[in-house]
């Protein structure tokens, strides 16, 4: 297992290689008018004369080959530095940094709802097969997994916070910014309403939770249809089983059956799902992110996407692929953890 | 379960009971654009202007609503000498700035100077270079007075090469430093001929020009103050300019973050100021994207001034507490211009020829396809349904409330028989017989110009079935790379003024090396600088030259009209819109007003009254 571990590590920096190498060259196809486009915003771009825009690209390197400038790219980036970001207004590591708390943060609360109360609907259905209950579950669920989500984060949005004012979008409000930003205010683990906690701001944690609130609502019914239909299906599939059959015959009680039995068996495709939706949180939710106006790594690289802003691609590229790596890898290691059938060579 | 409810509604009461009251001291203002930079010399955008105007001042300043009455601010008084070419101002005294150091006239010299030396690609300082100096860049005045082009004289390095050396250095001591000069309590500006504009380009809302302190400036690493390394200054990258993301000006507010991750901008009054201290003592300037989202915080109260965009206002006209006003003048245009020389492999003229499949490269060099184009349009409809009212026609390219505008001068109406009229005498009669294919092109997003081009196609291609338009939507830079690369056959295109003068317009749209200007092709080229009889002999080019060096206004008004009769009679673009403003904010908010040179809101004279 160690070296199978290992061995699936080692291949990191070839994927990263890779692929940072194929983005950047179908960056590189636009050509230099296009990528220069980045640097000037449009209003000023049409201001802009011809011999300026010239200017402008030799003073980018814009008119360097392809190679070259895949070479300058890697080599900053071995030494540390991953480039200015156009979008960030700053350098990408750093931009970025600033922003993957927020991202993490919300990933980590929504986990709970999204895969805890998914898997427990889904169970619930499975077990009530055919039942109101579980006819009124999986409507539910469609419904939320039809709805396109920015026009349900907007609904959330309207009846949470313009009709109510309970969940407010943003990141945090002015007064709690104040106090996170004040130098007296420790940052340990990066987390804001963590650091919070722990620096006994109460306060600012409840601050924090409350713009998270309206996030995490429209993430877990957006997603909940999803990981409740695996797991329903495999539930059902399992609960047919004879194992099953043989252990109700046996008289235990009808909770242990479905707990101990069949639910842990019915986990194997449900991890893979939820896994990759972990992975989907951790990369950023754009539309969440927009219509709550929350600064996450998601809605970054996509502005710089479509801005032209290679070297926050670039940087936000590196960054999926690694948690795309280490996700499938991490898995791949629940798979043997969770059927010991499995073994990883 | 039921304690894990429990919990949960008791963490939920916890969140919800929890709200703060807003308070009349703090003002949120809700837009869209963020600041590019915080240097002034650099900075050459809205949102960067907003923030400047609110932390630098300038020497003098706009009075209120006016674009042409100028009141003192870091000057206390000024003269005119020398027939326009020389001009004085008066520094004021006992002006500190935000960290401490006292305003002096090296400062407002050296502010100058840095900006000129600076002079970055793309930014503002072409203003200043051409007022001072009659050309539009330092890399332009180094390659004029020497022959070399200033790249030729700077190593990789960016030492400049010993046999140049001599050459560089005198760029500063014999040209720079003279024209800015300490005269006592004044700072002398030389100007290489009178500039009508220089009033204006000097006025605060224009970032270029405003004061820096320069004991701090030199100690953050900005130009040294020295003559013999001022090329290690020049046109440096946006975000290695030690003014970057800091700033240190006399002004009534005070930079405390530039957060460019949530892209907020907080500012805090300065309560040293040498006027009256701000009653607003901190503004939050926070770009929120989302329109829905945007618009819920304002609705809400959590914004005090918010950014519609035009086709949303109907979702919050109404509403109770919000004020909304409408129609105000901008200092800006959007017209469409013609190629009169579209390059010959371009994409977007079919075959090339005059064969029914495509145009010929000089289409509309024939003045009777322009004049019919220029029939083909229905301007009132473009401004009521695509601005919703919020725009009005100009006879050109020139906004209402400069010199040189007259409503009553001559104007296109919209007019399909006419329009038939011109496209059966255009090349002889024969487009008419043989018809035309051709590509409109607008970016994506942008609707006005997506509806511009529908329109001419839609009224053109009814006038005769063989005429065929195709309008096809690109993104922006494409869109901008085309018409510039001179492959469109028409662009539209807008301008908003750098300073409030007709020079910033008529030269940029009708003169030959006026940015659109230029993108009109050989054939405009050769317009505009062959003599015609309605110009007295003159040029198109020669008169909007002499336009400018004019200092008498009444003289200016006739030149500029006289270019305005060009425009019609020989259909040289069609001016589409004066788009109009719109402004919406709480009605809490006291003390607004507009001035359409200004970038963005003036806090200071802003007050909260619940």
């Amino acid at each position: 297992m160690t070296a199978y571990i290992i061995r699936r590590l080692l291949l990191l920096p070839l994927v990263l290689f890779g692929i940072t190498l194929i983005v950047f060259g179908l960056f590189q196809m636009l050509g230099p008018d296009k990528l220069l486009s980045a640097y000037i915003n449009p209003n000023l771009a049409e201001k802009l004369s011809p011999e300026e825009m010239e200017r402008f690209k030799d003073k980018y390197g814009l008119n360097d080959p392809l190679i070259v400038r895949y070479g300058k790219w890697i080599s900053s980036v071995l030494r540390g530095d991953l480039g200015w970001s156009l979008v960030g207004k700053e350098p990408v590591a750093s931009a970025m940094a600033k922003r993957i708390p927020f991202t993490v943060e919300l990933a980590l609360y929504a986990l709970v709802p999204v895969v805890g109360v998914g898997i427990w609907l889904g169970v619930a259905a499975a077990v009530r097969h055919n039942s109101p209950v579980d006819h009124f579950i999986r409507i539910f669920a469609i419904v939320g997994w039809s709805f396109p989500d920015f026009v349900f984060g907007l609904f959330v949005l309207m009846i949470f916070y313009s009709v109510l004012g309970w969940f407010p979008p943003g990141n945090m409000s002015l007064w709690a910014e104040e106090i996170f930003k004040s130098s007296a205010f420790k940052h340990i683990t990066g987390l804001p309403s963590i650091d919070a906690l722990l620096n006994g701001q109460f306060g600012v944690f409840l601050d924090c939770l409350r713009h998270l609130v309206g996030p995490i609502l429209t993430i877990s019914w957006l997603w909940w249809a999803y990981l409740l239909r695996i797991t329903r299906s495999s539930m059902l599939e399992v609960l047919r089983k004879d194992y099953v059959r043989t252990a109700r015959a046996k008289g235990l009680d009808e909770r242990t059956v479905i707990n101990k039995h069949a639910r842990r068996n019915a986990m194997i495709p449900v991890t893979t799902v939820a896994g990759a939706m972990i992975i989907g949180l951790l990369s950023g939710t754009v539309i969440v992110e927009a219509v709550f106006n929350r600064t996450g790594i998601g809605s970054f690289v996509a502005t710089a996407a479509t801005q032209l802003d290679y070297a926050s691609v670039m940087g936000g590229v590196l960054f999926y692929s690694t948690i795309l790596v280490l996700g499938n890898l991490i898995i791949d290691i629940l798979y043997a953890i969770i059927d010991p059938r499995i073994r990883l060579t | 379960m039921r304690k894990v409810w429990a919990i949960v509604a008791l963490m939920a009461l916890a969140v919800f009971g929890f709200a703060v009251k807003g308070d009349p001291t703090t003002l949120v203002d809700l837009t869209i654009s963020e600041p590019d930079t915080m240097d002034p010399h650099y900075a050459y955008d809205t949102a960067s202007g907003e923030v400047i105007y609110n932390v630098y001042e300038n020497l003098i300043a706009y009075n209120g609503e006016s674009v042409t009455d100028f009141v003192p601010r870091l000057a206390t008084k000024w003269e005119v000498l020398d027939g326009g070419k020389t001009y004085k101002f008066y520094i004021r005294k006992g002006v500190k700035f935000h960290l401490g150091g006292d305003l002096t006239p090296e400062d407002v010299e050296y502010s100058f100077e840095r900006g000129l030396i600076f002079d970055p690609a793309g930014g503002p300082m072409w203003m200043l270079w051409e007022a001072l100096f009659g050309i539009d860049s330092l890399e332009g005045f180094v390659e004029e007075k020497f022959g070399v082009s200033y790249s030729d004289m700077i190593d990789e390095n960016g030492e400049a090469k010993p046999e140049y050396k001599d050459k560089l250095v005198s760029v500063y001591t014999d040209y720079i430093d003279p024209a800015i000069e300490v005269e006592g309590d004044a700072v002398v500006f030389h100007l290489v001929r009178p500039f009508a504009p220089f009033m204006a380009i000097l006025a605060q809302g224009s970032s270029w020009s405003a004061v820096l302190d320069k004991e701090w400036a030199v100690e953050v690493g900005c130009w040294d103050g020295k003559a013999d390394t001022w090329w290690k200054y020049h046109d440096i990258q946006k975000e290695k300019s030690p003014l970057y993301a800091v700033a240190n000006g006399t002004g009534p507010y005070k930079l405390v973050e530039w957060d460019r991750t949530q892209q907020k901008v907080t500012l805090e009054a300065n309560e040293n100021y040498w006027r009256e201290p701000a009653k607003i003592k901190k503004v939050v300037i926070w770009g929120v994207d989302e329109w829905a989202t945007r618009r819920a915080l304002f609705e809400k109260g959590d914004g005090d001034v918010c950014y519609v965009p035009a086709q949303f206002l109907s979702q919050i006209e109404g509403k109770e507490g919000i004020e909304i006003i409408k129609g105000l003048p901008t200092i800006s245009v959007t017209a469409l211009h013609f190629n009169w020389s579209i390059k010959s492999d371009s994409k977007y003229i079919g075959s090339g020829k005059l064969d029914g499949e495509g145009i010929p490269p000089d289409f509309f060099s024939d003045e009777h396809v322009r004049k019919a184009f220029s029939y083909a349009f229905n301007y009132d409809a473009m401004i009521l349904q695509v601005l919703r009212g919020l725009g009005k026609r100009v006879p050109y390219a020139l906004p209402e409330g400069l010199i040189g505008y007259n409503p009553d001068l001559p104007m296109y109406e919209f007019n399909l028989l006419k329009a038939r009229e011109e496209f059966k005498k255009a090349f002889n009669g024969e487009l008419w017989k043989k018809g035309f294919k051709m590509t409109l092109l607008y970016n994506t997003g942008n609707s006005a110009r997506q509806t511009a081009a529908e329109m001419l196609k839609f009224y053109i291609e009814q006038l005769n079935p063989k005429f065929k338009i195709e309008v096809r939507g690109v993104q922006w830079p494409t869109y901008l790379d085309t018409y510039r690369k001179g492959y469109l056959p028409a662009f539209i295109i807008g301008w908003l003024a750098d300073y409030p003068d007709p020079h910033n317009f008529i030269f940029t749209y009708y003169h030959s090396n006026g940015v659109y200007g230029h993108s009109q092709g050989e054939n405009y080229e050769k317009f505009v600088t062959t003599p015609l009889e309605e110009l007295g002999g003159k040029t198109l080019n020669q008169v909007i030259e002499e336009a400018v060096a004019e200092t008498d206004p009444a003289k200016r008004q006739e030149m500029y009209e006289s270019v305005a009769k060009v425009v019609y009679s020989r259909a040289l673009g069609m001016a589409l819109y004066q788009p109009l403003g719109l402004r919406v904010h709480r009605s809490w908010l006291k003390g607004w007003y507009h001035n359409p040179m200004r970038p963005g809101d003036d806090y200071y004279a802003y007050s909260i009254e619940f």
